[in-house]
Parts: C-alpha cells; structure tokens; sequence
C-alpha cells in the first residue's frame, strides 16, 4: 500500500499498526497470523500545486 | 477464458459476496462474523464512548470498520471529506461533527441501500451527507472535490488497490490528505485465499 500511494503521487506517506486489532473467529485468526495480516493507519498528504 | 475475463469474473463475484455480507451486518447486527463489529469494535479502536453514545444505534451497531481513521485525520472546521466506504454511516457522522455546519461530507457506497440508511443514520443527528453509489476504482465524484478522504476497511476489499490509490489522488484538492485505516497482508496471499470470495471479503 505504501508504494502505492507513492506511485500515485502522494507524499508524506506514514502507516502505524492499529493497536488490539484482531479477527474474531479463530480459524481466521491463525490465518491472519500466518499471512501476517495487520492493520494499518495510513495517512498521506497530495502535494499542493505550485 | 483469458486472464483478463477470469479477473472479470472474480471481481463480479466478489462485489456480489461483498454487499452480501455487509448488507448482512446492516440487518443483523447480532451475528457473529470473522471480524468484530458493533461498538465492540469501535471501541477496541479507541472511538470516544461519547460519540457512540450520541450517534444512532442503527450507524454503531453496523460498525464494520478496523480501525479509527479520526485519530490521524485532523479534520477542522469547514473542511469537505469524502468517506470512502461509508457503509451505515458512523464514520461520516463523526465527521460531520468535526467539520460542522460549514463543512460537508460526501460518502461512496457500493450497495444503494448503505447510502440510504447511512443517510437516515445521519439526519438523525440533525447533520446530512450526500452519498453516492459506486466503485472505488471509479469514484463517481470530480476531480479535486474533497480535502481529505477517510475511509475503514475498505480497500483491502478491492482487485485493483493501485486504481483506488489513483482514485483517491485525483479526487483530493492539491495539498489535500488520506487518513485511512485498512488490512494490509505481509505475505502474498494464497491462491485458493485469492479465488474465495468469502475469505477476501473477510
């Protein structure tokens, strides 16, 4: 996502693990972990012209 | 069948289990899913207990977000947000709240009937939203129309995460932002997660 966003033009491009997230079901848990899903906040910033 | 078409073909299937199962979380609150929903959820996420409190039941119950976009968002006064996503609505009210009657808040929604109930969600709280049915690749708004986009596990969701990307530059103002909280995999997924409409829309 990170590189994408740069890609796209964006600037300032920050991410931070969103504290406590989890899956509820366990099944997809174990999944989450194996594939090491997290989640993130993303905040990025379209340069101003000029 | 060329890749193309399967992709095609994937990606129909996916809208449809998509709105199937968020439309699901809309009129049955109480079930269970493979996420956690509801003000449970938001508050594992830090969302003020005032805020749940003051917005309508039917907008936190359906919460389906995993994360708290606000908290890095910094929205003020008179600012235009586009919520991308905008399901029953919670986040756009918040929103509304923190740009006030000279703000203005847009939502996208996949499903028709989100937009509806996010709308009613909003009037309940005496603020309004203009919402918009439509896909994420091809945000139906124009150009340099908002000054910041939010949006809550939402483009995980999608095929095409490089054209939403786009989407979202091109719809925001010069020196306008994203706050956006989202599922990001640190591993390629498998191919049989990849073909599983309900996994991806997990």
């Amino acid at each position: 996502m990170f590189e994408l966003l740069e890609d796209a033009g964006f600037t300032d491009v920050r991410t931070a693990v969103v504290p406590g997230f989890q899956f509820r079901m366990e099944s997809t848990r174990n999944a989450a972990e194996a594939y090491g899903v997290k989640a993130m906040m993303i905040t990025a910033t379209k340069p101003a012209e000029g | 069948m060329t890749g193309a078409d399967q992709q095609a073909s994937l990606e129909g299937v996916l809208k449809d289990e998509i709105l199937r199962m968020y439309q699901e979380v809309a009129d049955n609150p109480d079930a269970e899913f493979h996420f956690f929903h509801g003000r449970e959820a938001a508050e594992m996420f830090g969302y003020d207990p005032e805020w749940l409190d003051r917005a309508p039941a039917g907008a936190v119950d359906s919460f389906a977000g995993v994360g708290n976009p606000h908290e890095r968002a910094e929205l003020k006064p008179g600012e235009t947000v586009l919520d991308l996503g905008s399901g029953a609505g919670l986040d756009a009210i918040i929103a509304s709240w923190r740009v006030g009657p000279e703000g203005r808040v847009m939502g996208v929604d996949l499903n028709p009937s989100m937009c509806h109930k996010a709308q009613a969600n909003l009037a309940a709280t005496g603020v309004s939203m203009e919402c918009h049915e439509g896909r994420m690749e091809d945000i139906p708004l124009p150009d340099a129309s908002a000054d910041v986009v939010i949006s809550n596990g939402v483009v995980n969701l999608s095929f095409r995460k490089r054209r939403v990307t786009e989407e979202m530059f091109r719809v925001l103002e010069p020196g306008g932002r994203i706050s956006i909280t989202d599922i990001v995999s640190g591993r390629e997924l498998s191919q049989s997660i990849v073909n599983d409409p309900k996994l991806w829309a997990a």
